[in-house]
């Protein structure tokens, strides 16, 4: 993909960055040996250059050594398509200053948009890559809202509620940043690979690797760290209570930032991290309302109303009392029609899913839907 | 001296007339069998000098030439025995010659004369009757199978030396009756297992009489354990029975695939493959003649369970009977197109594990979600009518009263059936699912709110230009159950209940 046109010709990370860069990817796989440990793996990652180096370059480290001292730029640099910013670059964002912040990011999509995206508020919208279709729903009505109201959103560019959010994002015409694991290049499963276009095409794709560097697990557990470290206010859709789901969560509070979280039912193991987190303080968020009040006004104001008093009033009463036993978590045609009759379930079920309030989930399951409009361009 | 005989080849599920000539002339002594004879017809020889002598009558020691005609069609199966030898005796003058004018034998032989019974025993009578001969001569037990076929007189013969006697003028053989196992074996008709077992499931009864009444490929996906296989059994009774011609194309193929027939075939096929078949096993053409099991449940079901366990290639041979009803096989040295109209009834689990939306007891990453759509997607999920999720049944749902019985659901599909027959009869069809698009737009009409719906499914990107048309018959067919002339409103939006993407399409990912 070429540079987008407009950006100063030449722009690119300094070249202590690039031999950053680099020796980030020589180290992965000694790094990935040591993201066993999520924690150690963020203090390694606050390491200088030859501090790293020494802490896990192990056996190699003098040849390692060797080769980074000898390292001949041109090469990094030559046949390198993708535009890159370095954190002495005024266009930086800015909120990438803890201390293992990256030094550079490679960025698909244009340094300047970037920048642009990245000034703006960013709420970074995080959770299970084995989301529930409810916890998938949750995240794309949450980015949807949110892009509305003119926030970037930014999650990683794995499977999961990070690709709702996107997805979400995307259906309000917005841009959004995307974290990949690894280089730019390799990072992307064939099957997301019309979402990484749509994403870098509107938005951008970061990733503080060499475009051809394979991710790796620590590469997850990385680009995690810089998603939050972008961010103002982390929203946890849907996690387990597993170290993997909460980490994200867990350095948000560590670096200052406001966690927030969408609860999900009490019997759901998917939902036992979120519910964890908002027992331990995290700000309980039922939509995009609800988080822009946090970004802007936290703790004044009167709660935001979600939904008018009677929902629907202007359904008919058959279609309404039917989405109201929906919402209430009677999901299946089998169970509708025990209460009432049959063939008018299957048909009223029809017509609220095409007016775009219900959608069907898994094993056909109908999953109630945000009402607003979509567009997908 | 020269003798000819009548008899039948079988290439796949064709027969074709074979002219069995036969000359015997002084000379010296030999036995020659020419027209593309297959390795059974040549060891034929052996049989028949044997079985010869040990009738009682004398094998001709002098130069016997045998003509299969015509020669360029390849002769295959041991049946063609007992006209041979029946010519060999007419040839060297044991038996008069005229008798095998206008009759045709049909047998193999033992080596002490008895006539074996063949495979496709009622194919060949059919093709005895439609040749314009009078008399077929068969082995007892595949007199049966013979005599179904109406306006052609069937002669048991169970020995060569019974066959010389019918061919001088002589009485044929009794009938021999039933075997003592078969006896005791079920009476034809018995009822199999019945709709009323199934608890719960409302949902999926329902569609299960859609599918049946409109003929409509149907789905069905669902965890372990909520009854896919148990409803895909139950089908059988409540399909409507077969028509005589049906049935007499059904026992025919059975025949001629050589399962033993004792009458005409009362029930629809049900077959059940398991998900490691091959194509070749599947569709057929493994080996010349060899009819797959699509061709078996011609006029049936055939029923895939484990959808997503058969192997890609198998799947995307069901297309063309899918399509068009029959299978048009083409290997380097033979071709042959067999009839395959059967109803697809299939059976899938979700997701690899097969939890998928039953809370969180599912552990599939989205990546086994993609594998697991791109399986059944594609192809065969296009010309799927119906699809429908089955849930566990919990305790309620198995305390619920069955929804209908076998004998009440049939009711139902007989009647919706009759409907459809009045309606497209003319254009020569019999059910919904077999509408094309020029029929449907003449027989399904929506009524202003039922335009409606379909101009919001089109929009929502629900519905592509197939799907589309796939919907329109199965609402025809809800109509149809209803008694109703016109397609409303109601029926449709059942219909697109029913439609078979959402939850194995890209619902999820973006």
């Amino acid at each position: 993909m070429s540079p987008i046109a407009g950006d100063p010709p030449g722009a690119g990370a300094c070249t202590a960055c690039l031999r950053r860069s680099w020796l980030l990817s020589s180290l992965s796989a000694p790094l990935d040996y040591c993201a066993r440990d999520r924690w150690r793996l963020l203090e390694l990652l606050a390491l200088g250059d030859v501090e790293l180096l020494e802490a896990v370059g192990g056996r190699r480290r003098a040849e390692l050594r060797a080769r980074y001292e000898a390292l001949d730029l041109d090469q990094i640099g030559a046949g390198r398509e993708r535009e890159s910013l370095c954190r002495h670059d005024e266009r930086y964002p800015r909120a990438l200053n803890g201390p293992a912040a990256p030094h550079m990011l490679n960025v698909a999509g244009g340094a300047t948009r970037l920048a642009e995206l990245s000034a703006s508020a960013v709420v970074a919208i995080l959770g299970s890559t084995r989301a529930s279709d409810y916890g998938m729903e949750m995240a794309r009505s949450l980015a949807r809202g949110l892009a509305a109201a003119g926030i970037t959103v930014a999650s990683g560019l794995r499977d999961g509620i990070a690709i709702a959010a996107h997805a979400g994002a995307l259906e309000a015409r917005a841009g959004t940043l995307a974290v990949t694991a690894g280089g730019l290049d390799v990072s992307c499963p064939t099957r997301r690979r019309s979402l990484h276009e749509r994403v870098t095409r509107s938005g951008c794709a970061v990733s503080e690797l060499p475009c051809d560097c394979r991710g790796r697990r620590w590469g997850q557990i990385a680009a995690e760290r810089i998603t939050v470290e972008l961010a103002a206010i982390v929203v946890v859709v849907e996690a387990s209570q597993t170290p993997g789901d909460l980490f994200a969560a867990l350095t948000a509070r560590r670096r200052g930032r406001t966690v927030a979280a969408i609860p999900g039912r009490l019997t759901s193991p998917l939902s036992a991290g979120t519910h964890a987190l908002l027992m331990d303080g995290a700000s309980l968020v039922r939509g995009a309302p609800d988080v822009l009040e946090l970004l802007y006004a936290p703790g004044t104001g009167p709660p935001v109303k979600q939904e008018p008093d009677r929902p629907h009033a202007e359904l008919e009463p058959r279609l309404r009392r039917v989405l109201e036993r929906v919402r209430g978590g009677c999901e299946t045609p089998d169970e509708l029609a025990r209460g009432a009759g049959s063939d008018g379930v299957l048909t009223a079920l029809t017509e609220l899913e095409l007016m775009g309030l219900l959608a069907r989930g898994d094993g056909g399951r109908y999953v109630p839907r945000d009402p607003m409009p979509v567009t997908i361009g | 001296m020269l003798a000819r005989a009548h008899a039948f080849t079988i290439d796949g599920l064709h027969t074709r007339h074979v002219s069995v000539e036969v000359d015997v002339r002084p000379g010296l002594p030999g036995f020659t069998i020419v027209g593309l004879a297959d390795a059974a017809v040549r060891e034929a020889r052996e049989r028949i000098q044997t079985a010869i002598r040990n009738s009682g009558y004398e094998f001709p020691s002098r130069r016997i030439t045998a003509n299969l005609a015509p020669g360029d069609v390849p002769k295959a199966g041991p049946g063609l025995d007992l006209a041979l030898a029946c010519a060999v005796l007419a040839a060297s003058g044991q038996l008069p010659g005229r008798g095998l004018a206008s009759v045709a034998l049909f047998g193999e032989l033992a080596l002490d004369g008895r006539v074996r019974p063949s495979r496709g025993a009622l194919a060949v009578a059919q093709a005895t009757r439609r040749a314009g001969l009078e008399l077929l001569g068969v082995a007892g037990a595949s007199a049966r199978e013979a005599r179904l076929i109406d306006g052609l007189e069937v002669a048991v013969v169970e020995h060569l030396s019974s066959a010389v006697r019918v061919l001088c003028g002589g009485a044929p053989d009794p009938l021999p009756g039933p075997r003592s196992r078969e006896r005791r074996a079920e009476p034809a008709g018995a009822p199999g297992p019945d709709l009323s077992d199934v608890r719960g499931q409302h949902h999926a009864v329902r569609a299960l009489v859609i599918a049946a009444a409109g003929g409509h490929n149907c789905l069905l996906s669902g965890p372990p354990g909520t009854g896919k296989t148990m409803l895909a059994q139950r089908i059988s009774s409540i399909l409507p029975p077969m028509s005589r011609s049906e049935a007499i194309e059904v026992t025919r193929i059975h025949s001629l695939v050589g399962a033993r027939i004792e009458g005409l075939a009362s029930g629809r096929p049900f077959r059940a493959p398991h998900h490691s078949i091959t194509a070749a096993g599947l569709i057929g053409g493994a080996q010349r003649g060899w009819a797959g099991e699509v061709v078996l449940a011609h006029n049936g079901v055939l029923f895939l369970d484990e959808l997503s366990e058969f192997s890609r290639a198998t799947l995307d041979a069901l297309r063309q009977p899918l399509e068009d009803g029959r299978v048009a096989i083409v290997r380097a040295r033979h071709s042959a197109v067999y009839p395959a109209r059967f109803m697809l009834l299939a059976a899938t689990n979700p997701c690899p594990c097969g939890y998928a939306g039953e809370g969180d007891r599912c552990g599939c990453s989205e990546g086994d979600m993609a594998r697991h759509r791109r399986r059944l997607n594609g192809p065969l999920l296009d010309r799927v009518d119906l699809l429908v999720n089955l849930r566990s049944a919990d305790i309620r749902g198995l305390q619920d009263t069955p929804l209908m019985s076998s004998g009440e659901a049939r009711e139902r599909v007989l009647g919706a059936r009759e409907r459809q027959a009045r309606r497209l009869g003319p254009e020569g069809v019999e059910l919904n699912a077999r509408m094309d698009t020029c029929m449907l737009r003449s027989h399904v009409r929506l009524d202003e709110k039922g335009e409606e719906m379909m101009r919001a499914a089109r929009e929502q990107g629900l519905l592509s230009a197939r799907g589309e048309q796939r919907v329109l018959r199965a609402a025809r067919t809800i109509a149809d159950l209803d008694s109703s002339e016109r397609v409303r409103a109601r029926d449709l939006g059942v219909a697109l209940a029913l439609r078979p993407d959402a939850g194995m399409t890209d619902s999820r990912a973006a």
